[in-house]
């Protein structure tokens, strides 16, 4: 009997414990359910969402200095996991009517192409703030439909990170501008830094570098056009694309002496950056933060001013304002503050996210800007040139990019990291394009 | 009250058992008190079964330098599992707001889920009406049905009347499920005698008042099982939330995934979230875990 | 009573009768409609909630339909010959079967082996019984994090243990066995307790006269395990065998939190059937015409190996052991036994 009332008593735990929550679910489902609809209280206060992944360096002190500067406005942040997931949340927000969105949304460069084809969706930026004050093609990448669509945050400029202690007891000179002239200096090629790998590993347990993909992801982001015709926007037959099948080739080929084999962003692949796997990774600026962040208590990272195959972006985001928010206006005045030369210098202190405005680069704080952590490289300069060397017209992406990309990486993946045989798994890569039915 | 608690009848039928045993049989066989052997393999099956737990605890209170440098966790706690869950509330991944959604999601559900199961189990038991049969069989059937594929048209019809990235796209579906009707119709069958039910009509009692009375007390039991399980159902669950509810306004499941970032996760950090979220069921299960046991060995329940 | 009721105006004397008479048509109405109206809640919702959805996902399956696009042309078909003609719908559909049989099968034995244990005259009974149930409460999500992490090639727990004691690390997430063998220990990790708590309650239904005689007989336990208990429980195992595989084979959670990047693999080699679903649909192809075609595809496979397993029941039913009963009678037998 005793149990009869133990259940009798939690029954009576559950039904309270319920109305509680009922009353709780009708508060929420008016304030917390959809910010946007009803984000201005009675006060008159504007609460305004931003949604970022990963690193922006928008610190909770950042914030409040906008809110200190506007009464009556209240900034919150909320982070994805990762880009992918942020990428498939706005999507699917977006196609749902832009319910559950944040006023301002981070995109990343890569996922442009598809919001071009929905530009309606979302606010034109264009203002006189905003005017010129990008670098060319980043603003190119910013555009759909005529429309500034994105406010660029950041660009990735790609540098070497290296490990100046395994270079050193490999042999090899490890200081900054001996190492740049060591993988080519100023005409670099991706010849001189496979060389060098060879030499590299000979003397080294460790790895030249961490995955294939890594490496393919530099040498796609330094073609012109990859996966598709720029003309028609039409893929190319990934069959007969034999820039793209060389570049696999040889890749796959250096890998097998030169790779950690590694799977980025697992966990293996965060592991071993203790294990001393790997000397070399091609580093775009936000990725030091990557890196300090997974090498807690190594040394010896270094950055050098030198890239194979000339200047290569990888990555760099953009904020957007969809059109669905409540307080758009707001939202832009505060997505343009955001990525304004002073706050982008901050981001850049904080996560490393390199400036993509000339002014903000120029800024003595970015400029003189070095790394503690990279045996205090000058960072700020080292990147400014790397940008440099960027092209101005910004590769060309089509709508199907990201899935013909997706597919290659995969297949790399497949040799590099499981083992199969390199010409399976580009059949295999083909049959995957064939299913995207084009 | 004529109702028997499910717990009180499997104490009941043991202890009737054990009675018979010892006037039955002394010869050994399946009742005479297992030796050590049967200790030990279930000691070995209850460290299986907690270790992950008490490797998320492991985890949780170590730092990510060490959990990154050596595979193997200190065998003890180590001491920084206060300073990881601050940690996890101080980062940008909304915890709060997706604990109170979970709180919200299960409690509602867990209370409307017992009271449409016991209004539709108790007319299906105690009540005739025609079709009530074929009715009953349909629900059962549904229970084969796998709803979960549904999940297209259930995204678009939600996007289309604007519950897209709210709670009540989440809760709604769940609000009454063939699970709990089938339960509650077979415990109030057993458990409900006709005669309280006509005396309390004669009495004059309209239909409504009648179930209120008569049947939701005489449920009570089963009904508290049936929240809990529910409970348990809403609070794990991640498939739907994660399609509909978007990051900005999670569950914790999803907190949980936000948690395992990319680009620098730290593993320190990850499973202090995932004993965050964790922890509450923990508790649920140290409170009614005899519950739980029970209700599963009264009917072949399956979540 | 009396003295709480409100005082009530003189004039109402007249009208008594006529309130009877209401109030008897209003309880007609009661007894007739109460029951429809309790039962309502449920099929107004399965209906909304369920069967239109998988109605209407037949309907959007004939159409190309993107997730940002909205409703395009109608294609007839076409969906479903796209589909078929993936490699990757084969390789989620196999994957798929191969991670269900590698949890049902194991679980289903260990289950039975612990109820065996279980139902033993044990000290602290709750005790053991609770203990084998906690993994329950454990989110699949929170599951999938731990094992992830458990079966890290390298940095794993499970792999550095193997190395010590002298055995080959195994590849987890890379070799399509291993992986679908992880992901499976995570179900089983999950649901064997909750089997084996069902397989128990079964087992203490079986009558005690079935054990005395055999005991008489001199059979031993083994034997005794084998010619009694297993086959008593065959009912219970297919309603074991049914949920499971209606769950199992909707996987999503466990293989989505086994890696970061949630992508299965890269070759999809743990990449199941409703995280294809998911990845056509929301994922780089936004394609809801294809992932509806997924959807009925799996829905018809988890239906027709549903109905298998009720022919199955029903014949072992009607020609198995005279004492077997469906698992459906089985709850209102014990019920009225104890």
């Amino acid at each position: 009997m005793t149990s009869n009332i133990r259940t009798r008593r939690m029954a009576a735990v559950v039904a309270g414990a319920s109305i509680f929550a009922l009353t709780l679910s009708a508060c929420s489902s008016s304030e917390g359910g959809n910010g946007t609809k009803e984000s201005k209280d009675a006060s008159g206060n504007v609460t305004l969402t931003v949604a970022t992944f990963n690193q922006f360096g928008y610190t909770p002190e950042l914030l409040k200095e906008y809110e200190a500067a506007n009464p009556g406005i209240k900034v919150e942040q909320t982070v994805a996991a990762q880009s992918g997931d942020a990428r498939t949340n706005l999507t699917t927000r977006l196609a749902a009517g832009g319910d559950g969105l944040a006023d301002i949304e981070a995109i990343e460069v890569d996922w442009m192409p598809e919001l071009s084809e929905i530009a309606d969706s979302f606010e034109d930026l264009a203002g006189p703030d905003v005017e010129g004050r990008y670098l060319a093609w980043k603003e190119a990448q910013g555009t759909a439909d005529g429309k500034l669509i994105g406010l660029g945050t950041d660009i990735g400029p790609e540098a070497i990170c290296y490990r100046a202690d395994l270079f050193e007891a490999a042999g090899l000179p490890s200081d900054r501008a001996a190492v740049a002239e060591l993988l080519g200096g100023a005409d670099a090629t991706w010849e001189d830094y496979f060389a060098a790998g060879h030499t590299f590993v000979e003397n080294s347990d460790a790895a030249w570098f961490d995955s294939s993909v890594a490496i393919m992801q530099a040498q796609i982001g330094q073609l012109e056009a990859a996966y598709e015709d720029p003309a028609t926007g039409e893929p190319t037959d990934l069959a007969e694309n034999t820039v793209v099948k060389g570049m696999y080739d040889t890749i796959l080929t250096e890998s097998a002496d030169l790779s950690a084999s590694l799977k980025m962003w697992e966990k293996d692949w965060e592991a071993g950056f203790q294990n001393n796997a790997f000397a070399t990774m091609p580093c775009p600026p936000w990725m030091t933060a990557s890196i300090a962040g997974n090498s807690e208590g190594v040394t010896g990272w270094d950055v050098a001013d030198v890239f194979p195959g000339g200047g290569g972006n990888w990555g760099g985001a953009f904020l957007t304002v969809p059109s669905s928010g409540k307080n758009t206006e707001e939202a832009i005045k505060l997505a343009t503050w955001l990525t304004a030369p002073e706050q982008q210098a901050k981001a850049f202190a904080e996560a490393g996210t390199f400036p993509s405005q000339i002014e903000a680069q120029e800024l003595a704080e970015v400029k003189d800007a070095t790394n503690e952590f990279f045996n205090n490289a000058p960072v700020g300069q080292i990147f400014a040139a790397r940008a440099n060397q960027i092209s101005d017209v910004p590769p060309f992406k089509g709508v199907q990019y990201f899935n013909i990309q997706t597919i290659v990486m995969d297949a790399l993946n497949r040799v590099d990291i499981d083992g199969a045989d390199p010409a399976a798994s580009w059949d295999e890569a083909l049959s995957n394009f064939g299913s995207l039915g084009f | 009250m004529s109702s028997i608690p499910v717990i009180a009848q499997t104490a009941g039928k043991g202890a009737a058992r054990s009675a018979a045993r010892r006037r039955k049989i002394k010869l050994g066989g399946p009742d005479r008190r297992p030796g050590w052997v049967t200790y030990a393999i279930l000691s070995v099956v209850l460290l299986i079964s907690i270790y992950p737990l008490y490797y998320v605890i492991q985890l949780a209170s170590s730092t990510n330098l060490a959990i990154v440098r050596n595979p193997i966790p200190a065998l003890l706690p180590e001491g920084n599992l206060f300073t990881n869950f601050g940690r996890v509330f101080d980062s940008n991944i909304p915890l709060m707001k997706g604990f109170v959604n979970s709180v919200v999601v299960a409690v509602v559900q867990s209370f409307t889920v017992v009271i449409f199961s016991t209004l539709a189990g108790y007319s299906f038991a105690k009540l005739r009406f025609r079709g009530r049969g074929p009715l009953l069989v349909f629900v059962i059937a549904t229970m084969a049905i796998p709803t979960q594929l549904g999940v297209v048209p259930l995204f678009i019809v939600m996007s289309e009347i604007g519950w897209s990235g709210k709670l009540i796209a989440v809760i709604v579906p769940g609000m009454v499920t063939a699970f709990g009707v089938f339960w509650m119709t077979q415990y109030l069958e057993g458990a409900l005698p006709y005669e309280l039910i006509e005396a309390a009509r004669v009495d004059g009692a309209s239909m409504i008042r009648t179930f209120w009375h008569v049947a939701m007390p005489a449920a009570r039991p089963a009904a508290a099982m049936l929240a809990l399980f529910t409970f348990i159902g809403s609070w794990t669950a991640f498939f739907w939330p994660f399609i509909i509810l978007g990051s900005k306004n999670p569950t914790l499941p999803m907190v949980m995934q936000l948690l395992n970032s990319t680009y620098f996760t730290d593993f320190s950090l990850v499973m202090a979230g995932v004993l965050l979220s964790t922890l509450p069921l923990i508790a649920v299960f140290a409170f009614a875990g005899r519950q739980l046991v029970a209700g599963i060995m009264a009917g072949a329940v399956k979540g | 009573m009396a003295v709480l009721s409100p005082p009530k105006p003189s004039s109402d004397e007249g009208r008594i009768p006529r309130r009877v008479a209401f109030s008897q048509k209003r309880g007609k109405w009661d007894v007739k409609l109460s029951p429809y109206l309790y039962i309502s809640p449920f099929f107004i919702l399965f209906a909304i909630t369920g069967l239109f959805p998988l109605l209407y996902t037949g309907y959007v399956s004939l159409f190309e339909w993107g997730l940002l696009k909205g409703k395009g042309d109608f294609v007839g078909l076409d969906n479903f010959t796209e589909v078929l003609n993936q490699p990757h719908f084969w390789k989620a559909l196999r994957n798929t079967f191969s991670i269900f049989l590698l949890s049902a099968v194991p679980q289903v034995v260990m289950a039975i082996t612990l109820a065996a244990i279980l139902s033993a005259n044990l000290r602290a009974k709750t005790f053991w019984r609770m203990g084998v149930l906690l993994p329950y409460v454990v989110a699949p999500v929170a599951v999938g994090l731990i094992f992830g992490k458990l079966f890290a090639d390298e940095s794993g727990l499970i792999n550095a243990i193997l190395t010590n004691i002298g055995i080959d690390p195994v590849r987890w997430h890379v070799d399509v066995l291993p992986s679908h063998f992880a992901i499976a220990t995570m179900v089983n990790f999950r649901w064997t307790g909750y089997n084996t708590l069902i397989f128990l309650a079964a087992m203490q239904a079986i009558p005690r006269e079935l054990y005395e005689a055999a005991i008489i007989d001199g059979a031993g336990r083994l034997r005794q395990f084998f010619s009694i208990t297993i086959p008593q429980l065959r009912p219970t195992l297919i309603f074991i065998i049914i949920t499971s595989t209606i769950g199992g084979l909707q996987i999503f959670d466990e293989p989505r939190m086994f890696n970061t990047t949630g992508d299965g693999g890269s070759s999809r080699q743990w990449m199941t059937l409703t995280m294809y679903l998911f990845d056509l649909g929301w994922g780089p192809q936004k394609s809801f015409g294809r992932a509806s075609a997924v959807a009925l595809l799996l829905f018809v496979i988890i239906v027709v190996i549903g109905m298998i397993n009720f022919l199955v029941t029903t014949k072992i039913a009607t020609s198995g052991p005279a004492k077997a009963k469906k698992p459906k009678s089985r709850n209102s037998t014990n019920r009225r036994t104890r």
